[in-house]
């Protein structure tokens, strides 16, 4: 069984879709609001592994190996960003609401 | 009210979650054992194998021992995110997320980016997850029941959704061919630099333009990249990062109308 063995790109890339697979299931599945926001984390590590396996796999000697390692830091730094904002909504919305419940959240909808 | 009693099942689980961490923790200390590069365990049994055969140039390492390494991060960053996704205490829930961001920076490793591993460790593991521990003890509420049999119909469309798109993706991703023969050899993908005589970090004085080498992946490699060709989308993360500051202390900072409610929130659910 050579696919066992044999490691190329595909490997990493399919191993990101199936992160990526698990952490929109946890978006659509779950009701609480920080699980929720792991698992965007979870998508945004997936596209990071994308990206990384892409450079590395196909740039050879090119500069695009480097420019990938750069997105990705970039990456990890949005990341960082959206889980400071998207922890200080969640801890005002506790505050006023006594539950982080996002099926519950339907204040604009209603 | 703020201090339910937590279900039988919690020792079980969070027992669960530091055998997947340590998991992670150690395939992860494996390779700082080897040096922090998979490449210097395996070369040999590479550029061996590479010779041997010319096909062969479209693997990433030929040998077996990377593609074991590789299965054991996969598993554990698979089943640590199945962790996340499944587990109705959230101590445990973030747990399981720290063995996946181990596992992942392993997987950056395969990848040589070294530098990117360790930043994975300390911003994903160290900083996000430590900000995701404080909320929990903040909110300190278990959930009833984390699947909701309400909506179960849509639920089930969601995940057999879910399910065709990552049919879809991987049948996709997996047709993915190597265009161009990889580079087993790191040596070969160091950055050449030639520094000339505006550039300040030569010496002053010096005639001719010189030439330096940065390894692949280290900081001096990304760095190089990083403030040299992408330098206005540096300037333009570290100006959301301060924007993200800002906004994450205006929003969560307690007002007076709003403590009073808080007050009085609590004096209702007590």
């Amino acid at each position: 069984m050579s696919v066992f063995y044999d490691l190329t790109v595909s490997h990493f890339l399919v191993l990101a879709a199936a992160l990526f697979a698990i952490g929109i299931a946890g978006v659509l599945l779950r009701r609480n609001a920080l699980i929720v926001m792991m698992s965007i984390e979870l998508m945004l590590n997936a596209a990071n592994i994308t990206v990384l396996a892409f450079s590395r796999g196909f740039a050879g000697n090119h500069e695009a190996a480097y420019q990938g390692q750069a997105f990705a830091l970039v990456v990890i730094a949005i990341a960082a960003a959206e889980a400071a904002v998207g922890l200080a909504i969640v801890v005002t919305i506790f505050r006023t609401r006594r539950h982080t419940d996002i099926d519950r959240l339907t204040m604009l909808k209603d | 009210m703020s201090n339910l009693p937590i279900g039988k099942t919690r020792m079980s689980t969070s027992r669960m979650s530091k055998v997947l961490m340590w998991l992670g923790a150690s395939a992860l200390a494996l390779f700082v054992v080897l040096g922090l590069d998979p490449s210097t365990a395996y070369a040999a049994a590479d550029h061996a194998a590479s010779q041997a055969a010319e096909g062969t140039a479209n693997t990433f390492h030929n040998s077996k021992g990377a593609a074991f390494v590789f299965w054991a991060f996969a598993f554990a960053s698979i089943g640590g995110s199945i962790f996340v996704i499944t587990r109705s205490n959230m101590v445990t829930a973030v747990m399981g997320m720290v063995g996946t961001f181990f596992a992942i920076a392993g997987l950056y490793l395969m990848f040589y980016a070294s530098f990117l591993a360790v930043m994975q460790v300390l911003v994903y593991a160290g900083a996000i997850m430590v900000l995701f521990v404080f909320v929990i003890m903040i909110l300190n509420r278990p959930e009833e029941e984390p699947w909701a049999v309400q909506g179960i119909l849509g639920k089930g469309i969601a995940a057999l959704g879910v399910l065709y798109l990552f049919k879809r993706l991987a049948g996709i991703l997996w047709q993915v061919k190597d265009t161009h023969p990889l580079i087993v050899d790191k040596a070969a993908l160091n950055v050449e630099v030639v520094l000339n005589h505006a550039d300040p970090a030569l010496a002053s004085g010096a005639a001719e333009a010189i030439t330096r080498t940065y390894e692949f992946g280290t900081v001096q490699g990304v760095g190089y990249t990083l403030f040299s060709k992408y330098l206005f989308p540096f300037e333009a993360v570290s100006i959301v990062l301060l924007v993200a500051v800002v906004g994450a202390i205006a929003i969560a900072r307690p007002r007076e109308d709003e403590d009073e409610a808080d007050e009085a929130a609590t004096k209702e659910a007590s």
